[in-house]
């Protein structure tokens, strides 16, 4: 038994974030941690790790009591992790990240660095050598050892991070939603990366909500829910529990997990593309609501959106798919007046994007439900539903919409008196929805719906998405989770590294072999 | 503009003249490396004119009432700064940004107005007079002294320490995540800017035959002062306030056609300087004033080529 | 003792007012308008140069020293703050151009002499100066023990009210929860349709419009107006305030002005007037040192 957790309870206020937690995972193993969002997971790893208090229980690295010690001391017995919204440090160098990683490891050289003597260097030759070879073993080119970290693309930032946690040369490796926001080929990649390093004798703790890879690659999994573990076996024990699917993989979750290498049943690609086939294939729109022409839009020296071109019916609803920087968020970024393009044009309606300033794209009629949400967390439900109306000048209409709003979401109108922060993230997604609804938009813009969201709540916002479409608003998609993207888009963008490469209806994307090999999976 | 003539055409008759001001331009610079020392571990902190308090009348009432020599006078100085430094910092070093600011605000506020104007020993009000001061004999050692801090501080960020200080000022919670003692290595700027800010006061009360705990000595004033040595001058490099300090010690002479007039024309380079470059005048890319246009820049791409 | 506690009722009236405009421009913008100060002062000097060397009355002059006052949150905006958020400079680099600001201010009112090109802002250059009794009606009364005179008691009334409609304004209107927005999430008030930019321009403006008003009260009732009133009344002792109160609270700020004016008082009469300055900070440090948001702040909690 390498790491042994008894009893671990926090809570916050009210809220029991753990709620009585014990845990097992066994040597050389990768032991599973999943639940919904809110579910105590990433508050277990922190109290465990010492960056929040743990109010009872006690923790163990095979016979190091961690309880109660401060976080750097369970760091430097061997307990390494990564973090859910990546935590490089910006400005140095992916080899300087790395050599970070290995403070621990060496001991203090002031003296010699007063006095300048060579013996030192020595040191720090032989440091950075082994730093470049952790960055091979991560996977990360030669060429990017000497980037800062804050311009290497993402997939490379999240190996960066786990190079730099293994620098630590830790017993156990905590990764905390590592292959979030990447698409299947990269996903693959990610997998390869902890099966080889647990190959080599690594124990690791893996939390994530791709059931595919969870699945796939643990040899057991506990689930959380409500701050308590709910659940704790081998993954088809797991995924055939009652309890779990009700809490957390609804019934997408559930053919996700049947479909994962070792398992039999309905494969759900299938069952997704019949829905598909439904609908009627499109052509590039002679009318289109938005025309965007040879969008191109740097960050400084960084080009993030080359030469993009694509156009939108009104009432159709369009998918951009693509891995995480690929460009996505860019484009909706620049198409609500946030970010100025460096050359190229967007017209919405006769609007000049490029120059309109934000409030005035979101009056005409432009509305983004941004990634991540962005819901005002310290105001209540309905406040946040009345700034929505800000730039509205109806009264009586805006507060029947509201209602309406509030009616059509049942969950946001039972807690309209809530404060945002206090909902989980499928009620945060929703409300940010009726949000963007209730600024009356002819085309909504959405990035990212279901980034971190349970399965079941995917199912349940992928649903009012298609609501608001029969609805007649023109809808904007981007989203990593391609496959249900392009079964609910009449058409659809492929967008990489900048350029849009492909275009089709969302059913001859769904059948593009390039597309499943690279965003589907195969 | 007759200043920097006579500075390039008759140097020696320069330095005599302006002994002074060299002094000052060193105590300041050494100011300057003590605010970039918390500021490279990313603590906001405006507690140097404290310590220079500290080390000033330290040494200046040893020399009145045990007449010991200087240099044991100047180090209890820095003893005691180190000290009250630690004392200080313990409760004071887990607030961020603005809140340590306005910590260290209350420190050296509460030192001035709450001790030194009220206990008899220091003078209270009227300051203290020493009569053992060496206005011109000081000079040398003061520019020895920076030069040696600004050594020591350079090495310092080379090594295991300064990139442990790096960390800390990017991201606490993944330097703690990678075992790095956060709380330590920021006690360690901390006391170490004290040291250095007590070793200038020490220094620069020895310059004058008088000590006064004004505010503009001892006080906001000053602090923010130094903080704007370090911010024009950029926080990124050890020189970078060294330049910020000596840029602004010789605003006065830089617009000295404008007589009366200098604090608005002070005010207003502030201002353009930090508008037109906010990471300071030494900021990432090297010394601005010196690189010329077309120095080639590398271009970095954040799109893989796999 | 009764007449101290007076005092300070009325000192603290000042220090909340000039309180709430810097904790205001914090809550929104987290950043310190280190150049609040110089407009408490820039009020109090054009309301005396536009009453006195000019020879307006004191009404009109009061309403233009708060109409400048005003726009100088305008100049803030477009000089010191604006131009930084465009350029993505760190919030480090806001406090090094408002401090520019304040110097110019300064500077300006301190080079006013009769002579200069500055004497129609200001003749009296560094010196101290009061309103000649009779500038504005002043009648004293006398109530028990105490001395009580208009001009310093009709601060609290005024104090109170502004923190009342500001306190209304922000909670129930839609302006204030724009502004609300702002300060919680720009890029989400901005994707809402908010003009983020408008917002700022407005904070500013109102914050600096009631750190005017706090200089010519000031100015007004304690017969003191110079080039160095805010620094040496208002600078630090606003800080001390706001961090009682909390950073970015109204309440907290309004209850921290009366806080602070309460115990400068006490402290005063038990450990005689010596004391009165450093005894802010000591408390400034206690509350930063036990509970560093303030009584009316809330903890923010790092999201990991």
């Amino acid at each position: 038994m390498l790491f042994r957790l008894d009893d671990v309870q926090r809570h916050f206020g009210g809220v029991h974030a753990v709620d009585g937690v014990s845990l097992e995972v066994e040597q050389g193993s990768i032991q599973g941690l999943i639940g919904p969002n809110g579910a105590g997971k990433t508050t277990l790893v922190n109290v465990t790790t010492g960056y929040t208090r743990m109010q009872h229980g006690r923790a163990f690295l095979e016979s190091d009591e961690l309880t109660g010690l401060p976080a750097h001391r369970i760091a430097a017995l061997g307990v390494a992790r990564t973090f859910q919204n990546i935590r490089l440090f910006k400005d140095l160098t992916a080899v300087e990240n790395v050599l970070i990683g290995m403070h621990t490891r060496f001991r203090d050289d002031t003296p010699a660095q007063l006095a300048t003597l060579p013996f030192f260097r020595r040191g720090e030759q032989q440091r950075i050598r082994e730093a470049r070879q952790l960055l091979e073993s991560v996977g990360l080119p030669e060429s990017d050892a000497n980037r800062h970290a804050a311009t290497l693309p993402y997939g490379a930032q999240r190996r960066l991070e786990i190079a730099r946690a293994l620098a630590l040369r830790p017993r156990l490796l905590i990764l905390d939603e590592p292959a979030a926001g990447m698409n299947p080929s990269e996903k693959q990649g990610i997998r390869e990366l902890i099966e080889r390093l647990n190959a080599d004798g690594l124990t690791i703790l893996l939390i994530d909500h791709d059931m595919r890879l969870v699945m796939g690659v643990c040899k057991r999994v506990a689930v959380l829910n409500f701050g308590k573990k709910i659940a704790d076996g081998t993954p088809s024990e797991v995924s055939t529990d009652a309890t779990v699917i009700k809490a957390y993989l609804g019934t997408g979750g559930e053919r996700e997990v049947a479909s994962a290498p070792g398992a039999s049943g309905v494969d759900e690609e299938t069952a997704v593309e019949e829905a598909a086939f439904a609908r009627r294939p499109a052509r590039e729109p002679e009318k289109a609501i938005l025309d965007v022409r040879d969008l191109t839009v740097s960050y400084g020296a960084v080009v993030a959106v080359r030469g993009a071109s694509f156009r939108v019916a009104a009432g159709e609803v369009l998918a951009l798919i693509g891995a995480n920087g690929a460009g996505k968020s860019t484009i909706l970024n620049t198409l609500s007046g946030l970010v100025r393009p460096e050359s190229g044009s967007a017209v919405f309606d006769g609007l000049d994007l490029t120059s309109a300033k934000a409030s005035s794209i979101v009056r005409h009629g432009l509305v983004q439900v941004p990634e991540g949400r962005e819901i005002l967390a310290r105001q209540t439900v309905l406040e946040n539903l009345e700034l929505a109306t800000w730039a509205r000048r109806d009264g009586a209409a805006t507060r029947r919409d509201i209602e309406s709003v509030l009616k059509r979401f049942g969950i946001l109108g039972e807690r309209r008196h809530l404060s945002a922060g206090s909902l989980s993230g499928g009620e945060q997604q929703m409300l940010a929805i009726a949000r963007g609804l209730l600024a009356k938009p002819r085309l909504l813009l959405l990035d990212e719906p279901s980034l971190g969201l349970a399965p079941q709540m995917v199912d349940e916002v992928f649903r009012a998405i298609e609501e608001i479409h029969q609805d007649g608003t023109t809808i904007l998609l981007v989203e990593q989770n391609a496959l249900r993207a392009l079964a609910i888009a009449d058409r659809a963008y492929v967008i990489e590294t900048g350029r849009i490469l492909l275009s089709g209806s969302g059913d001859e994307l769904l059948h593009n072999p390039a597309v499943r090999r690279a965003y589907l999976g195969g | 503009m007759d200043f920097f003539f006579s500075l390039f055409s008759d140097p020696v008759g320069f330095w005599n003249s302006h002994t002074l001001l060299i002094a000052q331009i060193g105590i300041n610079s050494m100011l300057a490396t003590s605010m970039f020392l918390v500021l490279y571990s990313g603590q906001l902190s405006l507690a140097a004119p404290g310590f220079m308090a500290i080390g000033a009348y330290t040494s200046v009432l040893m020399d009145l009432h045990w007449h010991t020599p200087l240099p044991l006078n100047i180090a209890a100085g820095v003893v005691v700064a180190g000290v009250v430094g630690f004392l200080v910092g313990l409760p004071v070093l887990r607030l961020r940004g603005v809140f340590l600011a306005i910590a260290t605000i209350g420190f050296i506020e509460a030192l001035r107005l709450g001790v030194i104007l009220n206990v008899p020993i220091t003078g209270e009000g009227l300051g203290l007079k020493n009569p053992h001061a060496d206005p011109l004999g000081g000079v040398p050692i003061v520019l020895l002294s920076l030069a040696v801090v600004v050594f020591i501080v350079w090495r310092l960020t080379k090594g295991r320490l300064g990139n442990a200080w790096s960390a800390i000022r990017q991201d606490e919670l993944a330097s703690l995540s990678q075992g790095i003692n956060v709380a330590r290595y920021k006690m360690i700027a901390f006391v170490l800017s004290a040291l250095i800010a007590a070793y200038a006061g020490g220094l620069e009360a020895h310059l004058n035959f008088f000590v006064d705990p004004g505010d503009s000595q001892y006080g906001v004033t000053r602090a923010v002062q130094v903080l704007t040595f370090a911010v024009l001058g950029g926080s990124g490099f050890v020189l970078g306030p060294v330049v910020g300090a000596l840029i602004i010690t010789l605003l006065p002479y830089i617009f000295e056609a404008a007589g009366d007039y200098i604090n608005i024309l002070a005010g207003a380079f502030l201002i353009l300087v930090i508008v037109f470059r906010p990471q300071g005048i030494v900021g990432r890319g090297g010394l601005a004033l010196v690189r010329p246009a077309w120095w080639p820049r590398a271009r970095v791409s954040a799109v893989s080529p796999g | 003792m009764d007449q101290q506690i007076v005092n300070a009722l009325f000192i603290g009236s000042i220090y909340a007012l000039f309180a709430v405009g810097y904790t205001l421009v914090f809550g929104i913008l987290d950043i310190l308008n280190l150049a609040h100060s110089a407009v408490f002062m820039l009020g109090a000097a054009a309301t005396y140069t536009i009453a006195i060397t000019h020879g307006q009355s004191f009404w009109i002059a009061a309403a233009l020293g708060i109409a400048i006052s005003a726009a100088m949150g305008l100049v803030i905006e477009h000089v010191c703050l604006r131009p930084l958020r465009r350029r993505q400079a760190p919030p480090i680099a806001a406090l090094i151009s408002t401090i520019g600001l304040a110097l110019i201010l300064v500077a300006a009112v301190e080079q006013g002499r009769p002579g200069t090109k500055l004497s129609w802002l200001w003749i009296d250059g560094a010196d101290s100066v009061a309103f000649p009794a009779g500038t504005f009606p002043n009648p004293i009364w006398h109530v028990g023990d105490l001395t009580l005179e208009a001009s310093k008691v009709v601060i609290v009334p005024i104090s109170i009210a502004l923190m009342l409609v500001l306190g209304y304004v922000m909670r129930y209107t839609q302006v204030g929860r724009g502004l609300r927005a702002v300060a919680e999430n720009p890029r989400a008030a901005r994707l809402m349709g908010l003009d983020v930019d408008r917002m700022i321009t407005l904070t500013l403006v109102i914050s600096s419009a009631l750190g005017g008003l706090a200089g010519i009260l000031f100015g007004a009732a304690l017969g003191d107006i110079s080039p160095y009133i805010g620094r040496d009344n208002v600078e630090v002792r606003g800080l001390a305030v706001i961090v009682l109160g909390g950073m970015g609270s109204i309440p907290g700020a309004v209850f921290g002005g009366y806080l602070l004016g309460v115990i400068e008082v006490l402290a005063a009469v038990t450990f005689g007037s010596g004391v009165r300055g450093g005894v802010a900070f000591a408390a400034l440090f206690l509350m930063l040192v036990l509970r560093p948001q303030g009584l009316f702040g809330t903890r923010l909690r790092e999201r990991l």
